[in-house]
């Protein structure tokens, strides 16, 4: 994608010169991942040990405590790998960039739903971790910041796409703000959602979308 | 197959969930007609407007588009809940079984909740753009891995659930006139049962399997087949059945009068067909609903809505052709009885007169039977008036027979369609017809 070439890569394992060791530890640091999400899957976050972790992706429970601290860390990574990946499918898809925002707001949660479904169960103790003031994953943690920080500038730019084509007014540093509010609160809405095939999470996403679009687009809160 | 379980229903109190969440934006179907009242900016202006039209107007315009199970809700409501202000009963009437649109992604989002698999990879092509709306959904075309054209219905996610909730919260709303034996408990079952009917698609799709099956010897309507591999309760995947819809028809390729004419017999014979033989119809009149072929031949699509008619229903629309009411009072009174319920007979003046216009109307639409002229001009808006008419009375009288009335929208929905069409038609040939041949579908049955 040509926008891509503006902005800085957010896997290291892409920066200008990492070294070998970087790299080496970068896809260590995966394969523990997809292990503990593996065992997550099937077992629950909770009842996973890290000697599981660790027996599963074939190293010492020891060199994984190199790599992780916690289970927590651990989590962590998952939403960087996560927010890096939806960013990245995000320009890859053409077709979509040129969709309404609507469209192209509903895709980005979606996809995301899609990506993080196969995790339910970890997601939903990571949730509930989150809320811990002392968990390294709460949102107004420090390590999260980063994080938050690369998601916000990237629904900024898909903001900015829309202001550009007067879609929507200018909104300024407020719409990243409230859309990961809402993106979040889809997810705990999704969580929770018994219909079959969770279709709920679905009208509300379009449906709320909608509104929130229409409200924007008259510029007021006024009906 | 994809087939999603049936949800439970019937729990108590779950209409009452609606605000638990905080999700009426959701969780209710009405909420979305309500929405739409902000949402779509041109038709606030119409809306408003709407609102201050006579109601007779009103009934008359939305009747003419309205669906199956709507319909009774709405007309119900205005028999039933006459306290109820004009303008809020107006609104209610309006509703369709319409669903918000669905752009591409989440059109294909819906299909693979429903059926496990994306539709791209379902299908050699699958159009993302809808052609047509549809009850509930949208419509969208693909090519099946064969290479068959197919037409791939998309239900609108949790429409089903949205619409439980409103009817729970309307049985909960309505309790105090249950109560007092105003509304029946049968009217709302009967109401709730066809409305969650027409969300079920795999429904959809038994009664395309019935109309196909029984219209396989007329050879100018065509019914499409379904795909019931690429199906689910959520998704309807039919051959492709070509065709312009009847008004596109009508402006664009501009048919000649004998055109008209010959489209207009084959609609009364195709609805006669359905009321004598098949016993069933396809009550959705919406002009959306015909395709028609430059040869004149009829595509029928949306089986959503089929009412399958009982045994004395069939003894009215005999006793019609009969013309019972030249052999005396209790035939008169057999009649209105198998019309509006024994409850009329009770209002013997009311019966009376009901009946009589019934029976004028009939000679209107079938002078050929009564000794007058043969062809009837539906250009002239004088049968859909007449037709009005008698709706109204019957809703004035609070004497409607649920199928009845059913039977009497589709009715009017034909009659609309042959003034669209300023069709003239030989209805009573078309009668003669059947009657000179009663049995001959029948007995050609497996």
């Amino acid at each position: 994608m040509k926008t891509r070439q503006k902005r800085k890569d957010p896997r290291p394992a892409k920066a200008p010169g990492p070294g070998k060791r970087a790299q080496n530890k970068e896809r260590t640091k995966k394969e523990i991942l997809r292990a503990a999400l593996d065992l997550f899957s099937k077992k629950g976050f909770f009842r996973t040990t890290t000697k599981q972790i660790s027996d599963r992706a074939g190293i010492a429970e020891g060199t994984l405590f190199n790599y992780f601290k916690t289970k927590e860390d651990l989590a962590l990574y998952f939403f960087e790998q996560e927010v890096a990946g939806l960013i990245e499918w995000y320009r890859s898809q053409a077709k979509l960039q040129k969709s309404s925002l609507t469209e192209k707001l509903f895709a980005i949660i979606h996809r995301h739903l899609e990506r993080i479904s196969p995790y339910e169960d970890f997601i939903g103790a990571v949730y509930l971790r989150a809320l811990q003031p002392v968990s390294r994953l709460n949102p107004l943690s420090l390590e999260t910041q980063e994080l938050n920080l690369r998601y916000l500038r990237f629904i900024q730019e898909v903001l900015r796409e829309a202001v550009e084509d007067e879609e929507i007014p200018k909104l300024g540093d407020f719409g990243p703000y409230a859309f990961g509010l809402f993106h979040l609160a889809t997810i705990s809405y999704w969580l929770q959602d018994v219909s079959p095939a969770k279709e709920n999470t679905l009208a509300l996403l379009d449906r709320s979308l909608k509104v929130g679009n229409s409200i924007l687009r008259r510029g007021t809160w006024e009906w | 197959m994809g087939m999603v379980k049936e949800r439970p229903t019937g729990r108590v109190g779950r209409g009452l969930r609606i605000g638990k969440l905080g999700l009426a934006l959701t969780g209710s179907y009405l909420g979305y007609q309500f929405q739409n009242l902000f949402l779509n900016e041109q038709e606030r202006p119409a809306r408003r407007k709407s609102f201050n039209q006579k109601a007779a107007r009103q009934v008359r315009a939305e009747l003419e588009s309205l669906k199956g199970p709507v319909m009774k809700l709405g007309q119900i409501l205005s028999t039933q809940f006459h306290f109820m202000p004009e303008e809020a009963l107006s609104e209610l009437a309006n509703l369709q079984m319409r669903a918000p649109g669905m752009h591409p992604t989440l059109a294909r989002a819906q299909f693979k909740a429903s059926f496990g698999k994306s539709p791209d990879e379902v299908f050699r092509t699958f159009t993302e753009e809808p052609f047509a709306a549809a009850s509930l959904g949208q419509v969208h075309r693909a090519v099946t891995k064969t290479g068959e054209p197919v037409a791939v219905k998309i239900q609108y996610p949790a429409i089903r659930k949205a619409i439980e909730d409103d009817l729970k919260l309307l049985r909960s709303a309505a309790l105090p006139v249950r109560l007092t034996g105003h509304a029946q408990e049968s009217v709302f079952a009967e109401i709730e049962q066809g409305m969650l009917l027409e969300t079920d698609y795999a429904n959809e799709g038994r009664n395309i399997d019935f109309f196909r099956k029984q219209l396989k010897t007329i050879d100018y309507v065509r019914v499409p087949s379904v795909h019931w591999d690429l199906s689910t309760d959520r998704i309807l995947t039919m051959s492709f059945v070509s065709g312009e819809p009847l008004l596109d028809f009508v402006t664009n390729a501009r048919p000649s009068q004998a055109m008209r004419n010959r489209i207009g017999a084959v609609l009364v014979e195709l609805f006669h067909l359905q009321i004598h033989h098949l016993r069933a119809l396809h009550a959705d009149p919406h002009p959306g609903n015909y395709l028609l072929n430059a040869d004149g031949t009829i595509g029928l699509v949306d089986f959503g809505c089929v009412k399958k008619f009982s045994p004395g229903f069939i003894e009215i629309m005999r006793a019609f052709e009969d013309r019972v009411w030249l052999q005396g009072e209790e035939h008169c009174d057999r009649m209105a009885r198998l019309i509006w319920g024994p409850a009329i007979l009770k209002k013997a003046r009311v019966a009376r007169e009901l009946l009589k216009r019934a029976i004028h109307f009939y000679g209107m639409l079938f002078p050929g039977l009564t000794g007058g002229g043969r062809v009837v001009d539906f250009g002239d808006p004088k049968i859909l008036k007449a037709m009005f008419r008698i709706f109204n009375d019957n809703l004035r009288n609070k004497t409607v027979n649920p199928e009845f009335a059913f039977y009497a929208r589709a009715e009017m929905g034909l009659y609309n369609l042959l003034h669209l069409l300023r069709a003239k038609v030989d209805t009573s040939a078309i009668l003669e017809k059947f009657d000179a041949n009663p049995k001959s579908l029948q007995e050609s049955r497996p």
